[in-house]
């Protein structure tokens, strides 16, 4: 049953997605994005592979639905994959893993959660940010479509997180 | 074993990653002309860098042969080079002897001598030069140094000479730039001096006077430098021969000027 809750609440965020890339364009420099948390949210013990096979097909699927250019999700969020496993280990430490436990925003806290949300969401954004200027934007507009797009995605990831891992 | 399974999985994972993000990048080719131009444009940079870190590799370890192959043309060069130095050195030669301040009513014809003979009384000298150079019989060899001899001979591509050192040869000379004039011959008894003679009683020549051509001759320019006065015999009681160190030194010869003067003939007709 849990399962079940999971697997659609993960479809709906994707829904929730493609709408915000194809109705809610916040601004040419604010890219929103909950698909780093869509990978975090993943159970702990999934492997690196798996985590960036599930990464590509997510992108996939988003651009395919969204506006986007296909391949451009799948780009950034294939590296988040790799990973992510390594960011939980260095963020909550190797107990987490060890006892197999899950992530919960409750028990592990906010701040270590937005900690982590933050250093994927910079992982995806850097990937996203340089492939899609395509050299064509100077460093200072790009620094601030990077910085301002973390700044404003790492919350939505915390809160989507909070959904699937209270 | 644990750490094996570990490096393996962590190789598996690297190389999924890689291929997962070249399926990326080719999709978004396909999908993107921006995209495809700057994926393009780094694959390129990429490309070059890599041949190019190659290409200084190969170079590095391909030094050895290189080396050989420049020491092969350094040898050629150098081979080169010396042949060169020898032309210019003759160029150089030729060069002098025409500028040497010669006067200008003779045609001059630079030369090198090919043969000289210097051990007999009748020596003689072989030219590099001959008719189809403009050379003519009766024509003075000379260097800006002195008088070397008169042509005798000449053949299409060669010139025959009696050298100075020759006793048939004789050379109107004159003591000084205003002095005396007389004729100048070589005595037979060294290759450096020569004699002035029929000098008469009453006129003394002093030692150290340089001796010149005349210039009172259809065939040597005037002012020629051919040697200084050393001392002066009576001969029979009757005249003075003067001694000549000669400028010329026969032995080092090589090059010389051929001075042909081309009123020769209207002179000699008009001396007739």
């Amino acid at each position: 049953m849990k399962n079940y809750r999971f697997i659609l609440v993960y479809l709906i965020m994707v829904v929730v997605q493609v709408l915000l890339d194809n109705y809610f364009p916040l601004s040419r420099y604010v890219l929103i994005s909950v698909l780093p948390a869509l990978i975090l949210v993943l159970p702990v013990d999934t492997r690196p592979i798996a985590a960036m096979l599930l990464s590509f097909a997510l992108g996939l699927v988003v651009d395919f639905f969204s506006n986007g250019m296909l391949g451009m999700s799948s780009l950034a969020l294939v590296p988040v994959g790799l990973v992510r496993s390594a960011v939980i280990a260095g963020v909550f430490g190797d107990e987490l893993t060890s006892r197999g436990d899950e992530l919960s925003v409750h028990r592990l806290g906010v701040p270590k959660m937005v900690l982590t949300c933050l250093i994927l969401c910079a992982v995806y954004f850097v990937v996203y940010v340089l492939v899609d200027s395509a050299g064509t934007v100077a460093f200072w507009p790009a620094a601030l479509r990077f910085g301002l797009s973390i700044l404003v995605s790492t919350p939505v990831c915390v809160f989507v997180v909070r959904q699937f891992r209270p | 074993m644990a750490r094996a399974g570990k490096f393996y999985l962590g190789l598996v994972t690297a190389v999924i990653f890689i291929l997962l993000e070249i399926a990326a990048i080719s999709l978004l080719k396909r999908s993107s002309t921006l995209q495809n131009i700057w994926i393009n444009r780094i694959s390129h940079n990429v490309m070059a860098t890599s041949w190019g870190g190659l290409t200084k590799v190969r170079n590095y370890f391909g030094l050895r042969e290189q080396n050989e192959i420049l020491a092969g043309r350094n040898y050629e060069l150098f081979k080169e080079l010396q042949h060169y130095k020898e032309l210019e050195k003759t160029m150089n030669a030729m060069a002098r002897l025409d500028s040497a301040s010669l006067p200008s009513r003779f045609n001059y014809i630079p030369a090198e001598i090919t043969a000289m003979g210097t051990n007999s009384r009748h020596n003689y000298i072989i030219l590099d030069k001959g008719s189809e150079h403009g050379v003519k019989p009766q024509s003075a060899i000379i260097t800006p140094n002195g008088v070397v001899g008169m042509i005798y001979a000449v053949d299409r591509r060669y010139s025959y000479g009696l050298s100075l050192l020759n006793d048939k040869v004789s050379v109107s000379a004159r003591i000084g730039r205003e002095g005396l004039v007389a004729p100048l011959s070589w005595d037979g008894h060294s290759f450096d001096r020569a004699i002035l003679k029929d000098i008469p009683l009453h006129l003394t020549v002093a030692e150290g006077d340089t001796v010149r051509t005349s210039g009172i001759s259809a065939v040597y320019p005037p002012d020629i430098p051919i040697g200084v006065t050393t001392g002066s015999r009576l001969i029979d009681g009757a005249v003075n021969v003067v001694d000549v160190k000669l400028f010329v030194d026969f032995s080092s010869l090589r090059y010389v000027i051929i001075a042909e003067n081309p009123d020769r003939q209207i002179i000699e007709k008009m001396e007739e």
